[in-house]
């Protein structure tokens, strides 16, 4: 079982190989990086070249880490209890009759071996990834209600992911091999872009992308991701704009979300409008 | 036996190759556990580590876990396997000058006589530093300095075959070279937490000070958890108590942006920190020149004073940081009307007025851009020193605000 890519992502070579060395080693792989620098698509390449189910799944804030386990439907087994559960053929007696399997159940519980992915991380609590020690580590969990470990019947392909909001714990860090994932070179991205717009200008690829890592240079509040780069060239190539410098660029909206980032771009525009004027 | 058994068996290391790269690994700050080693050794006998360019890519998997780490390891791995000893700083950086590597490098390079005696006073700064590099990059691109692994002698510790059978290849094609450019790149030197704070590292610093979240008693009743524990409890009541949220905590960043030395500083500092004010019930930021004295500026062009009295006022429990070089004149510290501005006429010497922040809020650090190891040395180490005797100060990296942190936790569990 190897892991090679597929055409709809580029796939680096260097992250080949750690890909293919967290498998081997059955350990779970915790991507860090930029947001845009396609960590979660990742997981999504890697059980689509391997052909395995993907389990997800997203982390909130306000997420205990039990529920991506399991739960149990306590007001069917009540009402189960107190009405019968007619022809539908649960058995009150039987917990697992009522139990919901979140993503880490499923994959553990699957009989194929899957991809489990644990999206943005970094929004749980520091004891939510306490509780999923366990699970990372042995490839198992309890259920309280029986006392019961649930083992993976074959241990999933973990991937994780994180956009450092918030630091994790050591012992999570110690059990994942960790590859943080730098921002796309220019030649990189030429490549990214090319599987995407496969009809598109060169000249404008390279235009777009010298104002593109110049405007990532200037230090923005939230400076633009590969997303912003991709939509961006869309609109350029549908319009037939071509941009000049990067102190005048149509849809400038599209790369700078951030409104004081924005007026930032206009003033600096507007200061370099002013002082080449000097000259004349 | 193989060698990871001998290694759970406890049996001396002394056989096993690498062992050495982990503790010099230690020595650049990585804290690697045996649970690493035994995950890189159990790695290299499943063949995971077919030539350099993998031994790379898989030790840097198992062993480092945060970005900040990168640069330290790619360092400690041009030093292991290339015999190239790369300084912390990048190329351009003229920094490079205080780095042990530029010292041995230039006292060598006179006693060969590649550099003529007297080269200091001949040549510029930045044509030794030019030179400097090229010699790193030489010694890059052919791998001559090297005899340790890599290289043309073979004077490898593991004979010509490398180390055992499923061992390193080393004098073989292909697939030794891209360890090499990717050291040489540097692309996560930015994230190194002995760096001084710039836009690459700032999310990590964000996410440390997140961690500043007050902790206070176990008072407020949660209610969810009380219902549950009660039904769990068979309908005796059992009351569920979580803590209360501190949410009068102010936080005040005090900034220094007197000299054109902070200039940098400033602005990523208050990025910084308004990204943390939503943690606070309010934040406030105000401005002196060098040192502080009975006033503190509302506005940057320090036009607006705010006394200083007001400010020793707030609550004993707000968060304080400090942004400054604490590098000035003594006299503008330790002298009545000391202050070099004309308008600033305070007969307390400005360093009473330091202790009294001090002693007022609990909660308070001094942040200094200038790196923790040449405090002692740089042209104000003075004064520097005197307001390290009054304030908890930390170097303005992300190991720096994370200690300082750690300290502002450490005192609110007290």
């Amino acid at each position: 079982m190897k892991f090679a890519g597929t055409d709809k992502y580029y796939l680096a070579p260097e992250l080949e190989a750690i890909v293919n060395m967290a498998i081997v080693m059955e350990k779970p792989l915790l991507l860090t990086g930029e947001p845009g620098t396609g960590k979660t698509q990742l997981a999504f390449e890697i059980s689509r070249a391997l052909g395995m189910d993907i389990e997800i799944l997203r982390a909130k804030s306000t997420i205990k880490g039990e529920e991506a386990c399991y739960v149990q439907d306590t007001v069917l087994r009540l009402n189960d209890a107190r009405f019968g559960s007619g022809e539908t053929g649960r058995d009150v007696q039987n917990f697992y009759d009522y139990a919901i399997w979140g993503p880490i159940g499923r994959a553990f519980r699957a009989d194929k071996r899957v991809v489990l992915l644990l999206d943005e991380i970094d929004k749980t609590e520091s004891d939510v990834q306490d509780n999923l020690l366990d699970v990372l580590e042995e490839n198992q969990f309890v259920i309280r209600e029986l006392n019961q470990i649930i083992t993976a019947q074959q241990a999933p392909i973990i991937v994780i992911t994180s956009n450092a909001k918030r630091e994790l714990s050591d012992p999570f860090l110690r059990r994942c091999f960790c590859h943080h994932i730098a921002f796309p070179t220019k030649q990189e991205m030429r490549e990214i872009v090319s599987l995407h717009y496969r009809e598109i200008s060169e000249k404008l690829v390279r235009v777009a992308l010298e104002i593109f890592y110049e405007l990532r240079g200037r230090g923005f509040e939230k400076p633009p991701a590969t997303g912003e780069l991709l939509n961006w060239l869309g609109a350029l190539q549908h319009s037939g704009k071509m941009p000049e410098t990067a102190d005048n660029i149509p849809f400038a909206g599209i790369l700078l979300k951030r409104s004081g980032d924005i007026q930032a771009w206009r003033q600096k525009g507007r200061k370099k409008a002013k002082t080449s004027s000097w000259h004349y | 036996m193989t060698a990871v058994e001998e290694l759970r068996r406890g049996d001396a290391p002394a056989g096993l190759p690498f062992v050495d790269f982990v503790y010099m690994l230690r020595d650049f700050g990585i804290m690697t556990g045996m649970k690493e080693v035994l995950d890189f050794f159990e790695g290299l006998e499943k063949g995971l580590a077919g030539n350099l360019d993998e031994l790379f890519l898989f030790a840097r998997l198992v062993f480092v876990k945060k970005p900040e780490h990168l640069d330290r390891f790619e360092r400690a791995f041009s030093l292991f396997f290339y015999d190239i000893d790369l300084p912390r700083v990048a190329e351009g950086d003229p920094e490079l000058i205080h780095t042990k590597q530029f010292r041995e490098w230039l006292e060598k390079a006179m006693r060969d006589g590649t550099i003529p005696r007297g080269a200091m006073w001949n040549m510029s700064r930045e044509e030794l530093i030019k030179k400097f590099w090229e010699t790193v990059k030489e010694q890059m691109e052919g791998h001559h300095g090297g005899n340790r692994w890599v290289g043309t002698g073979g004077s490898s510790p593991f004979g010509h075959s490398g180390m055992a059978q499923k061992g390193i290849r080393v004098h073989g094609q292909g697939g030794n070279r891209m360890a090499m450019k990717v050291v040489g790149d540097r692309r996560y030197i930015d994230y190194d937490s002995a760096n001084t704070l710039r836009g690459d590292n700032i999310r990590q610093v964000l996410a440390t000070l997140k961690r500043m979240v007050p902790v206070g008693a176990e008072n407020d009743l949660d209610l969810d958890e009380t219902i549950r524990s009660t039904c769990n409890n068979g309908g005796d009541i059992d009351l569920v108590f979580k803590r209360q949220e501190l949410d009068r905590i102010k936080l005040v960043l005090l900034i220094d942006n007197g000299g054109t030395s902070m200039m940098p500083y400033v602005n990523v500092t208050r990025l910084l920190f308004s990204k943390v004010k939503d943690r606070f019930k309010d934040s406030e930021i105000y401005y002196f020149h060098n040192t502080i004295y009975d006033v503190v500026y509302k506005d940057a062009m320090r036009t607006k004073p705010l006394k200083l009295d007001k400010l020793l006022g707030y609550n004993e429990e707000t968060r304080v940081f400090i942004l400054g070089d604490a590098s000035m004149a003594p006299e503008e510290l330790m002298y009545s009307y000391g202050s070099i501005s004309f308008d600033l006429e305070d007969r307390v010497p400005s360093l009473e007025r330091l202790q009294n922040i001090a002693e007022k809020f609990k909660f308070c650090v001094w942040l200094n851009p200038i790196l923790k190891e040449e405090w002692d040395q740089t042209y104000g180490a003075w004064t520097l020193n005197k307001i390290r005797g009054v304030f908890h100060m930390e170097d303005l990296t992300l190991r720096g605000v994370k200690s300082a942190v750690d300290y502002m936790r450490r005192k609110a569990v007290k």
